[in-house]
């Protein structure tokens, strides 16, 4: 087949709605770069100034300016796959490096052009489907993994089998959105996403806000090391995301949803635009949706690598085609978000949930939860455990359960030296503090959060410091340079956790730590900085004395 | 509702009843849409800021601005905060102000060259170096990497890209946006990684820049410079800044001539100029040296013989006239027709038209705009 011209890609792309990435990453697949010459023409397709287009395109981990340097392999080199042994792998390959692509479960990943494949060494590089929860250990009732480890779920046929489009059809027929909202409201529904803002409230500040067409935007740029729940989540159901997303629509008003999908899940991009031909040629979404006065339009739009597009304003930017920088708030989204008109952006898990929540009842839903918590939590579990994978578990449910009964606990003679909770934002737990329950207050309480429910295992072989150093250097890489604390501050707390800069005292080394991050927590513009100095504290926390001993091993 | 409605709607309330806020105990009364830092400075707090531009939308990047508002639990950035009835807010804590100590150490730890830079640089070039001075922050502490790295290789005449001092708060960038409308500049990459850019990372005279220097004397760390003025940064003595109009055109903006002892150094543009509000073009903010150009005319010449020769004022005016009158006699009154300068302001533009009509009868005269 004749390989489109550049007209044909622009004509094909400028009149969509959130034209950018689409039109950038069809030029990307077909010339496996992005030349000066697509620049041109893109900007000027776009009314986009040349120059802010340029400075958005290097923005982007992914996207190559260089002739051939799509195809060029990347091996990610997330927290999890440094224990796999990346670094030699990617010698192996010529590769490049990439952040956490999600595969924790499985390491390690390695992106090829657009084939996602798996393994430790160059010759054992396979393609395969990723994979799917383990079976359910504990025997206890979960929402969204309920149905997911049916064959055949992820077709339209198999979601259909078992009670799929039920929950939407009944909207439809008996629902109106107030009703609707209500019933999201008594579940206790919040954002799983990690801010866990109730979902209800966010609904009901859209449907009340003035301004069309209304807009629902999947955050589905699952981009927190050691967080893959999203990826199972839309891989092995995604009628299920598409349900959630109609529903969305439904107690809102909106009349379009975009999911937006992080650029290292290639094989999800695929399968949830199978998804929605089927859903579509079912009359499920687009126009009058099943009879009904209900029209819902859903894209997909994958984007290019940068972790700070999973902060809902930065995707919003990036949805946009504005350079990804997270907006200051007020106004938030709810009022001015996609096209500064009001929109609700939620997490996969959290859309995921509400078919269930609307077939079997909000008390049902409420009722999974434990400690007067209402729901369950999907834990993406790897690192140092027998059994990496997602867990769905109650809220409130005991870590060590969830480590020992569940996952089958630590590799033989080995005991567990620390955990990261929010995948790295929440910095480290041990000691006592892994008797902790799965919910925010218990975490909180330990300085702490649970976040998009990330859980990294690290035993008593692995040396925190270096895991420390890793996470910063992780946040420095993805800080988006737009607030000076961040910018700089996970720049100078790298150098000090790697020594190639700052004191090796002890106490001034601490000193300046703790500066720098008590100014990044109160000062940073988003979750990002903030979050990203619970990795310094909490080492000094827990491990004062391996920081002590590798400062005094420096000196010498 | 868009924010403009939303501001509209409250602006309407506020014209019958009067909005105020506490700050650092003292109830200030506000506009409705006015920012906290609006509210805060006009109350005579100095709340220190490095990437705020009284012309830009507030940003919310340099984090120096934060205040303590009661009911948040973090502080907020007061530039990108709206003011809003019975918020009591503290401006100057003592967890603020280690802050800000932190930040200006942060940043000051980026500049390896220091932060204390020649005045002739720019307008604002000053403000980082008083902000460390007023905080005691030496740029010693949290030593490590360079963020901004130099375009020396970019030699046009007018700019300096010296971005070994450059900050990232992106004033330079958000000047040529949303001011000039030119984006000739932009972000490139992320993080400590980001870099002020042009297209594909190329020099200035390539880009859609039009060398106005508004991104010169916006930047508050002479990380950009403007290069004929610090041609001049050796001269001795104190620089004295004089207000007058720019000669060039007739739009008048204001201007601060620049001079060491008698001689002009630099222009920089008036921020509270009635025309330009600190804006001026390339011939405004970078042609000033003709004046001390050594083939300046600086008394009038006539020409005898096929020579030019230098004479009284009296002289060649009388010749002038004396050309003019024969003209007139020879071919008559329509023999004599004046152009204008546009350049000139309306005084002179009446003159000219006075001359021709008072003085030959004549209606010939134009504008050069049209000629």
């Amino acid at each position: 087949m004749q390989s489109p011209s550049d007209a044909q890609l622009i004509e094909r792309w400028r009149h969509e709605p959130a034209p950018l990435l689409g039109l950038l990453h069809a030029f990307h697949d077909r010339d496996n770069y992005l030349s000066e010459s697509v620049i041109r023409q893109v900007a000027e397709a776009l009314r986009i100034p040349i120059a802010d287009l340029f400075g958005t395109v290097t923005f982007y981990h992914h996207f190559s300016r260089v002739p051939g340097g799509k195809l060029l392999p990347r091996v990610c080199d997330g927290p999890i796959c440094k224990l796999h042994g990346c670094e030699r792998l990617m010698g192996q390959l010529g590769a490049a490096s990439m952040p956490c692509a999600g595969r924790c479960d499985e390491p390690i990943p390695v992106l090829r052009g657009d084939e996602l494949l798996v393994g430790t060494r160059a010759r054992d590089l396979v393609l395969r489907p990723s994979p799917l929860p383990p079976p359910n250990p504990g025997g206890l009732e979960e929402c969204c993994f309920a149905h997911i480890r049916e064959k055949g779920r992820a077709t339209l046929a198999g979601y259909r089998k078992s009670g799929g489009y039920a929950a939407l059809e009944r909207t439809l027929r008996e629902l109106d959105p107030t009703k609707l909202l209500d019933i999201v409201d008594r579940s206790g529904l919040a954002g799983r996403g990690g801010a866990g803002f109730p979902t209800a409230r966010k609904w009901r500040a859209v449907a009340a806000a003035e301004g069309n067409p209304k807009t629902i935007v999947c955050n589905a740029d699952e981009g927190e090391p050691g967080c893959f729940k999203d990826r199972a989540l839309m891989d092995h159901d995604p009628h299920a995301l598409i349900e959630g997303m109609l529903l969305a629509g439904f107690a809102t008003g909106a009349e379009r949803g975009f999911i937006y999908l992080r650029y290292e899940y290639p094989d999800t991009q695929v399968i949830l635009e199978r998804a929605l031909r089927e859903a579509r040629a079912a009359n499920l979404s687009g126009p009058k949706v099943l009879g009904s006065s209900f029209s819902f339009e859903l894209y997909v739009r994958r984007g290019a690598g940068a972790y700070i597009c999973g902060e809902e304003t930065s995707l919003l930017n990036s949805l946009e085609g504005k350079h990804p920088f997270p907006r200051n708030r007020p106004p938030y989204p709810v009022t001015h978000g996609f096209e500064d008109k009001p929109t609700a952006v939620n997490n996969v898990e959290t859309l995921v949930s509400v078919p269930p929540i609307v077939a079997r009842g909000p008390e049902w839903y409420a009722g999974l939860g434990r400690n007067g918590h209402k729901g369950t939590k999907i834990i993406s579990l790897s690192g140092d455990v027998q059994r990496p994978g997602n867990y769905e578990v109650p809220l409130g449910f005991p870590l060590q359960t969830l480590l020992f009964d569940w996952a089958g606990g630590p590799r033989p003679d080995r005991t567990f030296q620390a955990v990261t909770m929010a995948g790295l934002s929440g910095g480290f737990l041990a000691g006592d503090d892994l008797e902790v329950t799965l919910d925010e207050p218990c975490l909180r309480s330990k300085k702490s959060f649970l976040g998009a429910g990330g859980v990294m295992v690290f035993d008593d072989s692995r040396d925190m410091v270096e895991v420390a150093r890793q996470a910063m250097a992780f946040f420095a890489h993805e800080s988006c340079g737009k607030c000076f604390p961040c910018r700089i501050g996970t720049q100078r707390l790298v150098e000090r956790l790697s020594l190639e800069a700052g004191p090796r005292d002890l106490a001034a080394w601490q000193d300046e730590v703790h500066d720098i991050g008590q100014t990044m927590m109160a000062t940073s513009a988003c979750g990002l900085g903030t979050a990203a100095p619970a990795i310094t504290e909490s080492l000094l926390r827990y491990f004062p004395d391996l920081v002590r001993s590798r400062l005094e091993g420096a000196k010498r | 509702m868009t924010p403009k409605d939303a501001v509209a709607i409250s602006a309407k309330r506020a014209a019958t009843t009067v909005l105020s806020l506490s700050i650092d105990g003292e109830s200030v009364a506000f506009t409705a849409g006015e920012s906290v830092y609006q509210v805060a400075r006009r109350a005579g707090r100095s709340v220190p800021t490095l990437c705020f531009d009284d012309r830009l939308d507030a940003f919310g990047a340099c984090r120096l601005c934060v205040v303590e508002v009661e009911g948040q639990r973090n502080p907020v950035a007061s530039c990108t905060t709206r003011a809003e009835p019975g918020m009591v807010v503290r401006t100057k804590t003592v967890a603020i102000e280690k802050h800000r100590k932190t930040l200006l150490e942060m940043v000051a730890s980026e500049n390896p060259k220091g932060v204390h830079i020649d005045p002739l640089r720019g307008l604002a070039s000053q403000e980082l170096g008083t902000l460390a001075l007023r905080y005691g922050v030496d740029g010693k502490r949290f030593e490590g990497a360079q963020s901004g790295h130099s375009r020396l290789d970019d030699t046009n005449p007018m700019i300096l890209r010296d971005y070994d001092q450059c900050i990232s708060c992106y004033r330079c960038v958000r000047v040529c946006a949303e001011q000039e409308g030119d984006y000739a500049i932009s972000i490139a990459n992320r993080g400590f990684h980001t870099q002020i850019t042009t297209e594909f990372a190329g020099k200035l005279e390539d880009s859609s820049c039009t060398f106005c220097g508004q991104c010169v004397q916006t930047c508050p760390t002479g990380a950009l410079a403007d290069r004929r003025a610090i041609q001049h940064d050796k001269l001795p003595g104190p620089i004295a800044k004089t207000r007058s109009i720019c000669p060039y055109c007739g739009v008048g903006c204001s201007v601060d001539i620049m001079t060491k002892g008698d001689k002009i150094v630099g222009v920089q543009p008036a921020m509270d100029g009635p025309a330009n509000e600190g804006a001026l073009c390339v011939k405004g903010q970078f042609s000033w040296e003709w004046s001390q150009h050594p083939d300046r005319l600086r008394q009038p010449l006539v020409r005898k013989d096929g020579k030019l020769v230098a004479v009284s004022w009296d002289e060649a005016l009388d010749r002038a006239a004396e050309g003019f009158r024969a003209a007139k006699e020879k071919h008559g009154r329509h023999s004599i027709y004046a152009i204008a300068s546009g350049r000139a302001p309306h005084e002179s533009a009446y003159s000219v038209q006075k001359f021709i009509r008072a003085g030959f009868m004549s209606n010939h005269v134009d504008n050069c705009s049209r000629a």
